[in-house]
Order: structure tokens, then sequence, then C-alpha cells
């Protein structure tokens, strides 16, 4: 053990025991999962992502959400919490996530979990003022205000039907609206998007509903 | 001359070595100390926004969610991995009995640490920007990485070279603990990065990737570096051999057997194979053997002489790092336990650890290279002992203070989980009074950070601030 290369041989032998574990197995099994047919509409499962979803990805990593909210479903093995919560029917499983680019797993839960959000919050023009203020829709929420992914501009003719309906301190003043940017239309559908409530082989019958998170 | 002790300063060579290592440690180290302040203020910011969520609002790059990953990743690469490659550097030199081949090769080495510290910046200007990759600990956009991953390579060659080049005798617990180190490093930085943000592997097989990271940096590549300080100074301080080789050698094996493993309990109940879930839980709870071997070796060094106080700032940093260490293993250990893991993971309790980690048993144990190196280098006695006291108890308060609030606020967090008829709104409005309190640990971390970067300064400018007469 004295010897550089006597050491540096023990030392890369006991690494390579955690590198074929958590590194080259997933590579080999979990890395090569494919989607599975789905009987009823015709696709697979989990369904892809629409094209303003995909780029929602890339805002929900940029601006950082995985810092507060996780995306998984515990096995009910370990804790029935996150079910009982209404976060998801079923349990997460790897499959879930063969349509993400980024696995947003988290390791923090300042805020809820999102795997299925979609389902629990179907609605774009929640997700909209939620973003733009969340202790309006949900107060005392911890959530910062997303302010900079909307523009405050002047009413040119019509209102526009993308226009937030703020009311209170938020509300923009007469002749002025509120509106979505790109990146935040991208997000919204990337959130509504989220659920993992679909059935696969590997994840357990579906049962229950999160149509009231709690 | 001992064996596992460093070499006494009078002996000519030594003299020659810290010569020949005295610029990168401590421009290593001077960079390490400023990243340190800018993470404790931005993490200041971080735990007052958990209180008032509208404080510095409304501004993009000062959102949560870029402020955060900033935080943790300037704390993991700014503070810890650069502090870590200067005590690396100057043990093995010290340990090895070689300086550095000339001015060439310091050259080199302050080169490469202008690379890691302009990718530091860079990297966390990109997150602030909106260019994070999204991915925890490794936010960083591509071509930061790679520059610190080039720049690891310039400057973890030369240690490794060191000891190739030892005028000492057999390698010690230290030397084998440093060459791992340094050996993990670029293996888990650059397969994590290949893998998950250079050329992204299909989104299912990250997650146990990802927390073979987490594990890894912490316990592979930082805690072997601390533990070198540990069993150099600690038997040199004391002078004494270190207690029990065999303890040390196992200690040693076990650390690295399991280190990899340590993450996983990241993954416990989580999207991933059921094997992999026994794994996280027996790999959690089986660290506290290693963890417990190597603290129980130490200690039983330091026999009855447990009057800290008497060995100056370096000794005191040294003694709670062993301690902190504990604390991380027991805490882990009982962290992934199923039924612990199922109510907790996700709360403060988790994030206590891993604070307690980087702050405590990474970070302590570097305090005390710091304190011990740098009168060596500089060849006087440089500290002002009113300051390191302080710094000493600030940093005490401040990691302790915060760690328990993170663990009893996680403990209440995680029990009210548990009770689905508590909505999730009154339980952030329960927490609000430990997220609170930690605005005022966070505090005194910064206050400790400042005390610190100023007691450097003074340290290397006293011949201009109190010129001898």
């Amino acid at each position: 053990m004295h010897r550089l290369p006597t050491l540096l041989s023990g030392i890369f032998l006991v690494f390579l025991i955690s590198w074929f574990g958590l590194v080259a197995y997933p590579a080999i099994h979990l890395g090569r999962l494919s989607p599975v047919a789905d009987a009823d509409s015709g696709g697979t499962l989990p369904q892809v992502y629409g094209g303003l979803a995909v780029a929602g990805q890339r805002v929900y990593a940029t601006e950082g959400c995985v810092s507060c909210h996780s995306q998984q479903v515990r096995q009910t093995s370990i804790t029935r919490t996150d079910i009982e919560r209404g976060w998801g029917v079923r349990p997460s499983v790897a499959r879930d996530y063969l349509r993400d680019s980024v696995a947003f797993l988290g390791s923090r839960r300042l805020g809820q979990d999102l795997s299925n959000v979609g389902i629990r919050r179907p609605d774009s023009k929640w997700h909209y003022i939620h973003l733009y203020n969340p202790s309006s829709v949900c107060e005392g929420s911890l959530m910062p205000s997303y302010r900079h992914l909307f523009i405050l501009r002047k009413i040119q003719g019509q209102r526009s039907a993308e226009a937030l309906d703020l009311s209170g301190p938020d509300a923009p003043r007469e002749g002025y609206e509120v509106v979505p940017t790109d990146e935040a239309k991208n997000l919204v559908a990337y959130l509504v998007a989220l659920r993992h409530d679909y059935p696969l082989p590997e994840a357990g019958p579906v049962k229950g509903n999160t149509a009231a998170a709690k | 001359m001992s064996e596992n002790t460093l070499p006494h300063h009078e002996s000519p060579s030594v003299s020659v070595i810290d010569d020949s290592v005295r610029l990168p440690v401590i421009i290593l180290f001077g960079n390490a100390i400023h990243w340190l302040v800018v993470a404790t203020l931005l993490s200041l910011v971080l735990s007052i926004k958990l209180v008032a969520p509208g404080f510095l609002g409304g501004i993009s790059f000062l959102t949560y969610g870029r402020l955060a990953p900033m935080a943790r990743d300037l704390m993991l690469y700014g503070w810890a991995s650069q502090a870590a490659l200067a005590a690396g550097i100057w043990l093995m030199a010290r340990l090895c009995g070689r300086p550095l081949g000339g001015v060439l090769h310091s050259t080199l080495i302050i080169s490469a640490t202008v690379l890691w510290n302009l990718a530091v910046l860079l990297g966390t200007l990109a997150i602030l920007a909106g260019y994070s990759t999204g991915v925890e600990w490794l936010e960083y956009p591509n071509w930061a990485s790679a520059m610190l991953f080039l720049s690891f390579l310039l400057i973890g060659i030369w240690v490794v070279l060191l000891f190739d080049h030892r005028s000492t005798g057999p390698a010690v617990a230290a030397q084998w603990y440093l060459i791992a180190a340094f050996c993990s490093f670029p293996w888990v930085y650059g397969t994590a990065n290949l893998l998950l943000t250079w050329k992204p592997i299909q989104a299912s097989a990250q997650g146990p990737i990802h927390s073979w990271y987490c594990g890894s940096l912490l316990a592979l590549w930082l805690l072997p570096v601390a533990l070198a300080s540990l069993y150099t100074l600690i038997p040199n301080h004391l002078g004494c051999q270190i207690h029990r080789r065999n303890l040390a050698t196992l200690g040693f094996w076990l650390l690295l057997l399991f280190g990899g493993w340590n993450g996983m309990d990241r993954l416990i109940g989580g999207p991933v194979p059921a094997w992999m879930t026994s794994a996280g839980v027996v790999a959690g709870v089986l660290f506290l053997i290693p963890v417990a071997i190597i603290c129980m070796n130490l200690l039983g060094m330091l026999g009855n002489r447990r009057e800290p106080t008497s060995y100056g700032p370096a000794f005191r940093f040294l003694v709670m790092g062993v301690y902190t260490l504990l604390t991380v293993g027991v805490l882990g250990a009982l962290l992934a336990w199923p039924g612990i893991s199922g109510a907790l993971r996700f709360t403060g309790a988790t994030e206590a650890k891993t604070q307690l980690w980087v702050l405590g048993s990474v970070s302590l144990p570097l305090f005390g290279v710091l304190y011990e190196a740098l009168p060596l280098l500089l060849k006087r006695d440089c500290w002002s002992t009113g300051l390191s006291s302080l710094h000493y108890s600030l940093t005490l308060t401040g990691i302790w203070l915060l760690f328990g609030l993170l663990v009893s606020g996680g403990l209440f967090t995680g029990l009210a989980l548990g009770d689905p008829t508590v909505s999730f709104l009154n339980i952030t409005s329960y927490s609000y009074p430990f997220h609170f309190m930690e605005c005022a640990a966070q505090l005194v971390l910064v206050a400790a950070a400042l005390v610190l970067a100023v007691n450097v300064v003074r340290a290397l400018a006293a011949d201009y601030l109190f010129p001898k007469r």
C-alpha cells in the first residue's frame, strides 16, 4: 500500500463498486427503458410533451424551481403521506421520467410536490395568476413572485385574450394589461402537462384522486 | 521525526518546502475565503426570503430559485473544494518532504487557480442570468464545469506527483486519504457532468447517478481531505503517533467502500428499482461504521488531554471537526431508516445533514489547516488571538444553531406532513419561527466568515499595517 500504483489500484477497485451499482447499472437498465403502448389512445405512455412544454422544462430548470419543489411520489412501503396528501395517485417510477430532459427529483419540499400538478391544477389561468403573485391565490405561501415572466403594457385597441384577470393591489392601472411572456407560457404548458397517473406495468394499480391536494 | 506527523519546521528542508508552496496555497485559501463570505451572505438573503418572500422581490436574478443554487455551488466549489485543494497541496508537500519543483510548477498551479476562480465566477453569473442546467449541485453551464474540471486536473496532478516522488518512508493514513480524494474528484465530477449535463442520459436513469454524485462529492472528495488534515495535525499537535494504525486502515477502506453509496438516501422510496431503496437504507446505516471508527481513532489520541483551549485556534477547529463528523454519521444513519426517511426526507432535517457536513466536518478541519499553515508559510506568528477566538465562537454558534433549527424544524414539518388533514400552507406557517431563527444563525455565520476574512487580511498585511520599528 506504500507504492502509488498499488494504492491507486486499490482505490480504483473500491470506487468501481459504487460506480457499477449507481452509474453503470442505471445507465444500462434504466437508461434504456422505452415507452409502453397505450391501448386507449393508440399512442404511448408516458405521453410525449407538446412543443411548449418541452421549452417550459428549460424555464423550470433556469428558474431553479427544483430548489423548492420535488417531482416524485414515493413508494408506499416507505411512506403513504405523498399519496394521502393528494400529490399523486400512485408512486412514481423511473419510466415516468422518459419524456423529461432533466429528472427534477428534488431534495427539499419548501413548496408542494409537482409530479401531478397538471391534474390538481389543470387551469393555465390559475398558474399565471399564481406565478404573478403566489400569495394572492395561496395566502401565506413562501413562493416568491415571478413577475419578470410577465409584461405590463398599454392596451392597444382591444384587451388581449391572454391578459391576466388581476384584482386588488395587483390590478394594472386603467388602460394597461399584464400578459405572460413566452417563457411564462412555456412554463405553464409544462406544469399543466405534469402527471404520473397513467397505468404502467411496473407502477401497480392506480386508485384515488388528486383533485383536492392538501 | 515521527512518521505520522509533520516534520518540525526548524529543519532546513521544511523551509524550502514551505517556500515552494507558499504562493499557491495562500492564493487558493484567499480566494476560498472570499467565496465563503459571498456564500454566507447569499445564504442569509435566502433565509430572509423564507420569512419575507417579497424581500428583494420582482427581480429575476434575485429570486430564491436562482440564489439557492448560487449559494450552494459557491459553498461547494468556491469555498470547500478550493480550500481542500490548498490544504491538499500543503499537507502533501509536507508529508512527502518534497518541495514543488521550482517557480514553473507553482506558476502552473496559480494559473490553474485563476482558471478555477474564473469558472466559479462565470458559472455563478450564468446561474444569475438564467443559464442554469437545473441539475442540483451541477448548475454551472457546460463550459464552466469543463473549466472547473480542467483546472482541477492541473492542480490535482501535483498532489499525486508529490506523493510519487516523496522522500519520506512508507505512506501514512493522511497520504492515502489525499490520494483517494484527489483521484475521486475528477472521477465523480467528470462522470456526473458527462451523464447529467454535457451529454445527458435518458432522464429515467438520472436519479441514481445524481445521488451517487452528491454522496461521492461529500464522502469521497471533501471528507477525505478533511480527514487527511485531522490525521496529520491532531497527532502533530499532541506530539504522538496515530493510535491503532489498523483501525485507521480499516476506517479508510470502509469509508471508500460505503462513501459512494452514501448519497442513496436521497432516493429511498424514489423512482428507482426496489433494491436501490434497500441499498440506500443499508448504505446510510453502514456509513456510520467507518465514521465511528475514524472518530474514535482520532478522539482516542486526545486521551486525557481534553482541554482544547490550551492548544490554539487550529486544534480547537480540528477537534470540533471530529465531533461534527460523528454527528453527521449518526444523523445520516437515523435519516436512512425507512420510517424516519419517509417522514423527514425533503424537510430541514436532511438539509441539516448536508449543512453540517459542509460547514462542520469539512470546513472546520480546513479552518484548522489554515490556522496551522499560514504562520508556518509566512514564518511568523500572524494571527490575532482575539479574532481567532471570535471566529471560532461565531462559527460554532452559527453551525450548531443552524443545525438545531433545521433538525427541529424538520421534525416538526415531517410530523405535520404525516397528517393529511393539516394543509400544506398551514405547515408553512408553523415553520415560520424556525425560518425566522435561521436568519439569526445565518447572520452569525456571515459574521464568522467576515471575522475570518479580516483575520487573514490582517495576517497577510501585518508587515504593512504594523511596521516593526
